[in-house]
Formats: C-alpha cells, sequence, structure tokens
C-alpha cells in the first residue's frame, strides 16, 4: 500500500492547481478573491462556461483553431513520415550530414527566426491567412522528421526485401508496407502537432487578423466586463474548454503515444 | 520549420549516440546554409502593388474599441473594405519591418514623436485643409498632440487626430477610506498640491497582515505611463526629463527633475502606490471599482466607468493636483488613428479615418461619455443625468481651461522605454539591494543609451 | 553501404550497372527528402540568413533602404551590456535548478509508474495533463494558483499557520517559475522514461533480486545505468528548453495577460531570450536583438557538446546490440 501513498500524493500535487482552476471555474467572480477564501462556490456558477462560449464566440474561434491545427497536422504528418521513410530506409551522398542539420534546427532560438519569417510572408502577401501553416505542414518539421526516422530505422530489413522482390516501387514500399504499420508514431506526431498550432500564441498573434485568428489569440483578451475589468471565473471556464479537447485527444490515444515512444525510442 | 513549444515528449532518444564531431558539423551545415541563402535575399519580391477591383484598409486597433460590429458599420458607410488586426506592438513592427504597414493604426501621444521623426506617418494637413467633416478650428486643443513641424510636436501639419481625450491628470476619490481615516475628502474646486496629495495619501493608506485594503495614492497606469506624468509635472516649471534638443535624460544633474523623480519614487517606497513588491493583479481601474484604492489619477474618460457596485455613491471628481502652483491639466494618452506613409490607398483610408473620426462612431462615443470628443462641436453631447455625471462635467468644465498644453515626448525612443527601464530598476531599489542614486543612474545609462541608438537610426532615415 | 561497399571487380558493363542503380537510389533518396530539403532552405535557411545579415546591422525594423552595416558592434556590445550578463546568470541559475529536479521528477515518476498498479491508465492521464495545457492556459493555472488573496496555495499553508498572506509571484517568482516548468514538462519526460523502463529486459533485474539486491540496489545498479542514455537525452532536451525560455516569465508577471514588449517580469526572472525581446520590440534594436540570439545558439552549443564530451563518463550504451 506504501506505493499507493506516494503515488497519490504526487498525483495530488500535480493535479492540485488544475483542480483549483476547476473550482474557481463555477465560482461567482465576488467569490474570486474574496477573504477569507472560498474554497467551494456557495451555488455552481455553470452560466460561467455559457458566457465562456459566448464572449470569446468559441463557435467561430474554435473552427478556426481547429481547421488550421488540422490541416497543418495533416500535411506535416504527411511530409514529416515521407522525410523520415528517406533518412531511415534510403542512402544518398551527405545523408548523415543532411541528418545532423535535421537536429541542429531543432536548437536555434525561436525568436531568431521570428522577424525574418514574418518579413518574408508579409512581402509574398501571406499574413493574415493560414498559408505560413500550410507552407511549414509541406516543408515538414525537424522533430515529427526524427520521429519517424527512427521509428522506421527500427524496421526489419526483411520486410522492404520481400517486397522489391516483388516488383514494389519504394513509394509503395513505403504506402503499402510501412504506414500501414506506423499507427503509433503517426498518432503520437498528429498529437504533438495539433497541440503546438491549438496551444501557440505567438505566431496567430504575429501573423493572422481578428476574424481569423485563434482561439488562443481571443483568450486572452475576451474575458473583461464591459469596463475592461477581467472576469477570472469565466476566464477559467474558457480556459477549461480551450483545454479539454487536448485531454479528451490525449486519453483517447495514449496507449498509442506510450507505444510510439516505446518503439522509436529504445532500439537505438 | 515549426517551432513546436514542448521539445521533451516527441523527440526519442535512440540512436542519439551522435558524437561531438558530428554535432559540430550539423551545427557548422546550419551556418554554411546561413551563409550562403543571402544570395537568394536580393530577389526578394517587392511589396505587392495595389490591386484592382474595390478598395480595402487595414486598420490596427484594440478590438474592444472598435470590434467587429463597429468595423462591419464603418464598412457599410464607407463602402470600403475594412480588415481589422488587433493591436500588438510586436506586430505593427514587424509589418513596418516587412514594408506592409497597416494603413490606419492606434497611438498614443508618447509615441508620436518617434513615428513622425522616422516618417512613419503621413502628413494629413491636405486632407483636414479639404475635409468638410473635419474643420481645423474645429479641432480640440489635445489634436496638437498630432501636430509636428518636423522637428517638435505641439505645431505644424497633422498627422493624425484623437479618438476621444480627456485631461488626464485629475483625481477620483473613494470616500469610504476617507471616512475610515478620519479624514475629509477634499474640495472639487480647489486643486491640491502634490506634497498634500502625498501627505493624504499616507492617511487614507491602508494595510492589514500585509493585505491590501486601500491604496493611497495610484497613479500612472501601474508605471506604465510614469514619464508622462514626470512630464506634466515638470512642465509646470517649463522643464522636461530631456535636455531641449533630447539629446540626453537629465535627472541627477538637474535638481528640479530629481526632486520629481524623488517624490514618485518615494510613493512606491511608502507604499501608497502600486509598486513591484506590492502590485495588483489587475489594471487600476479594477482595483479602484472594487474599492481599494482611496485616490486615483486618471483623465475624465474613467468616469464613464468610475463608479460600479461598490463605489457607487461614494465617488468625487477632482481637479488635477499642481507641482508648484501653475495648472497644468492636458492629456497624456491622447489615443487616436494615423495613417501610415507607406499606405497604397491613402484616399481610402482618410474616408474611413474621416468618418472614424467626424460621423456617426465620433457622435456616438462622445454621447458614451468616454472621454471628452475630438471636436469640439461635439463636446455638448457628453453625458450629464446622473449626480456623479454632473459633478464631473462642473470640474471637467474647469480642467478644460488648463488643458491646451502639448506635452513634448523624446522622438528618440519609443514609447515603452522610459517606463521599462523605470520598472526594471525600481524592484531592485525598493528591495535596497541599490541605492536611489544608482537608480536614476541606472536610467539614465539605459535611456541614454537608446537615445544615442535613435539618434542614429533618425539620422539614417 | 552496399553498394559502394562492394569490390568494383568484373566488367565495365556490371560497374555502369552499379552507379546507374547508385545514382537512382540517390535519387529516391532526395525525392523522399524534397519536402524537408526545399521547406528547410526557403522557410528556414533565408531567414536565418537574413537574421545573421541582421545582426551585423543597426536595422531598425522600418525601413529597410536605409541599412547600415556595423561589422561585430553588436557582438562586442552584448558582453558589455550589464542587463544581457544579468539576465544570462539568471537564466544559467534557471537551467542548473530546473533541468536536475525536473529530469529527477520524471524519472522518479517513471518509476512509480512502472509497478503494476490499479488505473496506471487514469494516474499517467494526470501526470500527462500540465503537459499539453499550452503556456498561455499553464501560466494562469499557476497565478490563480499562487495568487495570494484567492489562491490555493495561501489557504493550504493557512492551515498551518493562519494569517499566511505570501505574494509569492513577488517574493519567490524564481520558484513559481520554476515550478511551473517542470510541472508542465514533467508528464512528457515521464512517458519517454517509462518507454525507456519497458525497454530493459525483465531478465536482468529479476536476476539482479535472484542475487539478493534490494529494490533500492536493483534501481541503482540495474535500472539507472541501463537508463543512462534516456537520462543524457533529457538532460540535452532539458539544457535547450531552458536556455530558451521566453514566454513563461512574460505570463507569471503580475498584471500581464498576454505577451507584449514593455512587460518587465520581477527582476530575477529576467530571462536572456527575454532580454533579446526587449532589445527587439521596445527598443527596435533588430540588429543587436538578433546578435544576442546568436550569441545563444553558439552558447546552447557549446552547452550541449560539453555534455557529449563528458557523457562517455555515465552513459552507458552496453545493453544495445
Amino acid at each position: 500500500m506504501r506505493k499507493y501513498g506516494v503515488v497519490l500524493a504526487l498525483a495530488a500535487i500535480f493535479s492540485l492547481p488544475v483542480v483549483w482552476v476547476l473550482i474557481t471555474s463555477i465560482k461567482k467572480q465576488s467569490e474570486y478573491a474574496a477573504s477569507p477564501i472560498v474554497l467551494f462556490p456557495a451555488v455552481p456558477q455553470w452560466i460561467n462556461y455559457q458566457l465562456a462560449v459566448t464572449m470569446a464566440d468559441f463557435p467561430k474561434y474554435a473552427t478556426n483553431s481547429v481547421f488550421l491545427s488540422s490541416a497543418y497536422t495533416i500535411l506535416v504528418v504527411i511530409t514529416s513520415a515521407l522525410v523520415g521513410f528517406g533518412f531511415a530506409r534510403h542512402r544518398g551522398p551527405g545523408r548523415d550530414r543532411l541528418f545532423l542539420l535535421v537536429i541542429g534546427t531543432m536548437m536555434l532560438p525561436t525568436l531568431v527566426l521570428f522577424v525574418p519569417q514574418f518579413v518574408m510572408f508579409a512581402r509574398l502577401d501571406l499574413t493574415n491567412s493560414y498559408w505560413p501553416w500550410i507552407l511549414w505542414g509541406l516543408a515538414a518539421s525537424p522533430y515529427h522528421v526524427f520521429l519517424f526516422r527512427q521509428f522506421f530505422a527500427a524496421f526489419p530489413r526483411e520486410l522492404e526485401d520481400a517486397a522489391e522482390v516483388d516488383g514494389c516501387g519504394p513509394l509503395r514500399v513505403f504506402l503499402q508496407i510501412f504506414i500501414p504499420n506506423a499507427g503509433p508514431a503517426l498518432a503520437a506526431s498528429a498529437i504533438f502537432a495539433f497541440l503546438w498550432v491549438w496551444g501557440d500564441y505567438l505566431y496567430p498573434i504575429l501573423l493572422l487578423n481578428d476574424q481569423n485568428t485563434t482561439l488562443a489569440v481571443k483568450l486572452a483578451k475576451a474575458y473583461v466586463d464591459p469596463r475592461g475589468n477581467p472576469l477570472q471565473t469565466i476566464t477559467m471556464a474558457g480556459i477549461v474548454l480551450y483545454v479539454l479537447p487536448l485531454v479528451a485527444l490525449f486519453f483517447a490515444a495514449q496507449r498509442y503515444i506510450v507505444r510510439g515512444v516505446v518503439t522509436t525510442g529504445l532500439k537505438g | 520549420m515549426s517551432a513546436d513549444t514542448k521539445p521533451t515528449l516527441n523527440a526519442p532518444h535512440g540512436q542519439l549516440r551522435t558524437t561531438r564531431r558530428r554535432l559540430l558539423a550539423g551545427a557548422g551545415a546550419v551556418a554554411a546554409a546561413a551563409a550562403v541563402a543571402p544570395l537568394a535575399v536580393a530577389c526578394q519580391q517587392q511589396p505587392t502593388s495595389k490591386k484592382s477591383g474595390p478598395a480595402k484598409v487595414v486598420v490596427m486597433t484594440d478590438s474592444h474599441e472598435f470590434g467587429d460590429d463597429d468595423r462591419k458599420l464603418l464598412q457599410d458607410t464607407t463602402k470600403i473594405e475594412i480588415e481589422l488586426v488587433e493591436a500588438d506592438l510586436t506586430r505593427l513592427y514587424a509589418m513596418y519591418a516587412a514594408g506592409n504597414p497597416p494603413d490606419i493604426f492606434r497611438v498614443q501621444a508618447a509615441g508620436i514623436p518617434q513615428y513622425i521623426s522616422r516618417r512613419m506617418l503621413k502628413d494629413l494637413q491636405p486632407y483636414f485643409a479639404n475635409s468638410k467633416v473635419l474643420k481645423i478650428d474645429d479641432l480640440a486643443p489635445a489634436n496638437n498632440f498630432y501636430k509636428s513641424d518636423g522637428k517638435k510636436v505641439g505645431t505644424g501639419d497633422l498627422y493624425g487626430m484623437v479618438k476621444d481625450w480627456s485631461p488626464d491628470f485629475t483625481l477620483y476619490a473613494y470616500k469610504k477610506p476617507f471616512a475610515e481615516a478620519g479624514v475629509t475628502v477634499p474640495s472639487d474646486s480647489q486643486p491640491l498640491t502634490y506634497d498634500e496629495l502625498a501627505a493624504l495619501a499616507k492617511k487614507v493608506n491602508k494595510k492589514q497582515g500585509g493585505k491590501r485594503t486601500y491604496w493611497g495614492f495610484v497613479h500612472s497606469n501601474n508605471d506604465q505611463w510614469i514619464d508622462r506624468t514626470a512630464m506634466n509635472m515638470l512642465a509646470e516649471k517649463n522643464q522636461s526629463l530631456y535636455s531641449a534638443d533630447f539629446s540626453k535624460l537629465v535627472i541627477a544633474a538637474n535638481p528640479e527633475t530629481l526632486k520629481v523623480v524623488r517624490y514618485l519614487f518615494d510613493l512606491a517606497k511608502d507604499d501608497v502606490h502600486q509598486n513591484p513588491l506590492d502590485p495588483s493583479p489587475n489594471w487600476m481601474g479594477a482595483d479602484f471599482n472594487e474599492g481599494q484604492i482611496a485616490i486615483l489619477q486618471y483623465g475624465f474618460w474613467y468616469s464613464a466607468m468610475a463608479e460600479s457596485d461598490k463605489t457607487k455613491g461614494n465617488v468625487v471628481f477632482l481637479p488635477a493636483p499642481t507641482w508648484s502652483g501653475v495648472r497644468r491639466d492636458p492629456t497624456m494618452t491622447a489615443t487616436g488613428w494615423v495613417i501610415s506613409s507607406q499606405t497604397k490607398d491613402p484616399d481610402a483610408a482618410w474616408a474611413v479615418f474621416e468618418q472614424y473620426m467626424g460621423g456617426k462612431p465620433a457622435q456616438d462615443r462622445a454621447k458614451s461619455g468616454w472621454g471628452v470628443p475630438g471636436l469640439k462641436s461635439m463636446y455638448p453631447l457628453m453625458p450629464q443625468e446622473t449626480p456623479f455625471q454632473k459633478q464631473v462635467q462642473k470640474v471637467l468644465q474647469a480642467e478644460l481651461k488648463q488643458s491646451e498644453f502639448t506635452l513634448a515626448f523624446n522622438p528618440y525612443i519609443g514609447e515603452e522605454t522610459f517606463a521599462t527601464s523605470w520598472k526594471k530598476h525600481l524592484e531592485p531599489a525598493l528591495k535596497g539591494s541599490i541605492s536611489f542614486d544608482k537608480f536614476v543612474a541606472n536610467i539614465e545609462a539605459d535611456i541614454n543609451t537608446a537615445i544615442a541608438d535613435g539618434k542614429r537610426i533618425a539620422g539614417n532615415n | 553501404m552496399s553498394a559502394a561497399a562492394r569490390p568494383i571487380a568484373g566488367s565495365s558493363v556490371r560497374a555502369v550497372a552499379w552507379r546507374r542503380r547508385s545514382a537512382r537510389r540517390a535519387l529516391t533518396f532526395y525525392a523522399f527528402l524534397s519536402p524537408w530539403l526545399v521547406g528547410f532552405a526557403l522557410l528556414t535557411a533565408l531567414p536565418l540568413a537574413v537574421a545573421l545579415l541582421m545582426s551585423f546591422t543597426d536595422y531598425d525594423g522600418f525601413n529597410l533602404d536605409r541599412v547600415g552595416f556595423v561589422g561585430l558592434e553588436n557582438y562586442t556590445r552584448a558582453l558589455a551590456d550589464p542587463d544581457a550578463q544579468h539576465a544570462l546568470q539568471r537564466t544559467l541559475i534557471l537551467m542548473v535548478t530546473v533541468v536536475p529536479i525536473g529530469v529527477g521528477v520524471q524519472l522518479a515518476l517513471a518509476l512509480l509508474l512502472d509497478q503494476r498498479l490499479r488505473f496506471s491508465g487514469l494516474l499517467r492521464t494526470i501526470f500527462y495533463l500540465p503537459h499539453v495545457i499550452p503556456v498561455v492556459g499553464g501560466a494562469w493555472v499557476w497565478k490563480l494558483f499562487t495568487d495570494p488573496n484567492g489562491g490555493l496555495l495561501n489557504a493550504i499553508i493557512g492551515i498551518f499557520s493562519p494569517d499566511t498572506y505570501i505574494r509569492w509571484l513577488v517574493e519567490y517568482p524564481t520558484v513559481v517559475l520554476s515550478v511551473f516548468v517542470i510541472w508542465a514538462a514533467a508528464g512528457g519526460g515521464m512517458v519517454i522514461f517509462l518507454a525507456g523502463l519497458q525497454g530493459i529486459p525483465a531478465e536482468y533485474r529479476e536476476a539482479a533480486m535472484i542475487d539478493g539486491a534490494s529494490p533500492w540496489q536493483v534501481t541503482r545498479f540495474v535500472t539507472l545505468p541501463l537508463l543512462s542514455p534516456v537520462i543524457f537525452f533529457q538532460v540535452v532536451v532539458g539544457v535547450i528548453a531552458t536556455l530558451q525560455i521566453l514566454q513563461q516569465p512574460i505570463l507569471l508577471t503580475p498584471g500581464i495577460t498576454g505577451i507584449s514588449p514593455g512587460t518587465v517580469p520581477p527582476r530575477d526572472n529576467y530571462v536572456f531570450v527575454g532580454h533579446a525581446y526587449n532589445a527587439i520590440f521596445v527598443n527596435h534594436l533588430f540588429g543587436y536583438g538578433a546578435a544576442l540570439l546568436w550569441i545563444l545558439f553558439a552558447l546552447v552549443l557549446l552547452l550541449t557538446l560539453v555534455l557529449f564530451r563528458t557523457s562517455g563518463r555515465w552513459v552507458f550504451y552496453g545493453v544495445q546490440q
């Protein structure tokens, strides 16, 4: 039983801040910073959730977020899988150097690229549109390339030899042999890609406009009363609604993720 | 490349027996790629030229001030497509860097001289001269902040206009702390001196067991506008934070400036003003609404919201305090719109600008009581219904006579520069890890470096 | 290697066929890589080149047509900038606390959850949850939790010592920042360590148990050495991530809800990338800001190299093949 004690204590510590957000999200605004502290609201204010949805125009901006996150995710998973497969199962001059370049880019401070990227997108007239994300998706992402490369490298050689003997071209080998067996890696990659766009704040505020921006940007400003005073309880409800899809997504794909990391991770 | 924010999860660890040499080679390759690519920079596209078809104007402003409904209304009346971009300094600078700034954007007084000195704004004098809606004679004095003769703001051509404005140094007193401390609320006809104000603030300031009950005197929008407050106090003696040619910040060497800085520093040190050691999680307007501030320094615009459920019936509007007996109560925000010098369709931008500043949107703003209108002809539209609004109007009319003054901010630094440095050094100074003299010296060092940089850039342009 | 490594004996016809075949192979390789190759050139290398050029100029962000080259001035200035030094010091302090503690927590969680437990899926999700919360939301969570008035933390401490009123974000800003960062990263690292643990053959540990080793000894002398490559990887990733922290200190500043220039975090949380951000967006020193960031890149690289160099002493690659 001792092991449960430690685990449960840790779980409590980890989840306390989140639980506090949940409780705060159903408090009255007057209970928010009351002294002495209000541990539980006298009457749960479920209306906070309704207000959180209407004040931030949730349907509209959540749709934007879902669309943008999905578009990027689909593209980046496909391209990164292709590139990762190339690195893992094919050879060409400079392969190792190129792969180190992939790793090298992961070390760059994001901010270094921030301004030049914006200048470039603006000059191509691609700001206030989803094109930058589409292009990023088409370009594959170093992290995801790394993930797929590690994953595909672990496949036994015989698999593709047999296919080649059967006359399969490299693309068909990829599509018919490797992809059907890459479920965990695909799931893990997809979730991380989705998470990145859904949670990002800096790029949408830099690249999108008031109408097509994402939920992350809208939430930062939406919850104030007509005087401009922050409504913390509704903000918390908004944050719960904002994070919920991600938690659900993780919960659904949890086993895949762990398995994805297991299979990619250990077979050196 | 995508900037995955959480790198720890999806990066598997296998095959990481990468050697040091290989790693170095990878980094070298990054650098090499970076060195070759400039060749490609030369063929960057020019900004896309004006497209044919209906005009489109990009407006960067605060969505609380100008939301989607306002956008649609303005779009319908002007028949010009309006694209709204949330006001964000990072974005504004990035857009300028890309040579693709918004056609219209929101500015405040302290930023205008810099924008003008860098030739970022369009000279609107010809448009005003020909406008039937925005007549130059009808402009409220706050619009002088948008005038420049090329060297100094205050006179010259117009580069923009306030959306509304307020004499900004007025005070709001919340009666309850005064009653509790047994102090009478100051008169609304006789201005306080800043010294009297500080003494009063100490009396009504209240803390219990480290917890805040009332702040004595809160000003400068949580120090974000600290230089503006100091500039206005100094203006009474025809002094400034800066040397006459704006080439230097002078605090220690000018006894008048030093006194003002000391005064503002002491308010923080005495803990009667919000400060880095006892900050508020909110903006100061919200704290006043919560009944946590005894005296608040904000312009007339705040009267539209000074009375909350908690403070209703207990708020008095007071004239601006004076530093040395010469009354000055100009605006320090002068929030308004300007048109970028790089706009591709100045006529369309002006049409939107003109309608917003002089059409129905302007009248609606005037009626709301959110500030004094930018056009004198609209002054009578301000609300005077509740007892509080009437008391406010009485004081306001007297203040308006003291408001025809333009604070000349430094054209070589950005509007956030001084406050950023102030806030940065205030925390160690209040903690006692640096002395007051060192605090002053640090700010001087920061700002004078920034001015030198700014001058060099302005010289470049 | 198969093609190139074979001795090129026999007829020239065969050699030509080989060459043709390896050319086709290379072509296939580059075809698969093409999305990344093109993307890297256009979306990374090109902006990177601009950023590198920028660091040698006095560019102010407004006018591209009037940019002056200043040579190495921005770099020498960075070395003499007291704020940059302070920020670097704070960032390094953050790194040496957050990385070891963070990796320790991740490892401990993984070791605990690797046991046979009921509800392990649920527990995993609880520990993983913070990792899914976007940074803006996570900052709200911690601001609320540590709020002096409405925060649960003071309330809990208040049970033991009444009338506790600690302004966490003012008095202990770096503690809150560190805990926030560790909390947010713990789940991700835990999953990776769990994966690592599942890859260790059960016989190794069983054998040690049979030899009479205590559970602690098994962990210390069998599990940890076998896990050392994973630990090493997490340390490297942690170092890279911590040195580049920007958003968290800004968002934890009292009174701030979004990220904007001019935000001044508590002096203890004034980090290096934040200083670069201010240089660029408050003082319009695009060139100087870029130089600061390149210095950081060099530092990240250097530290990573040092880690690789010293890793031989404690990272154990024995089991693999």
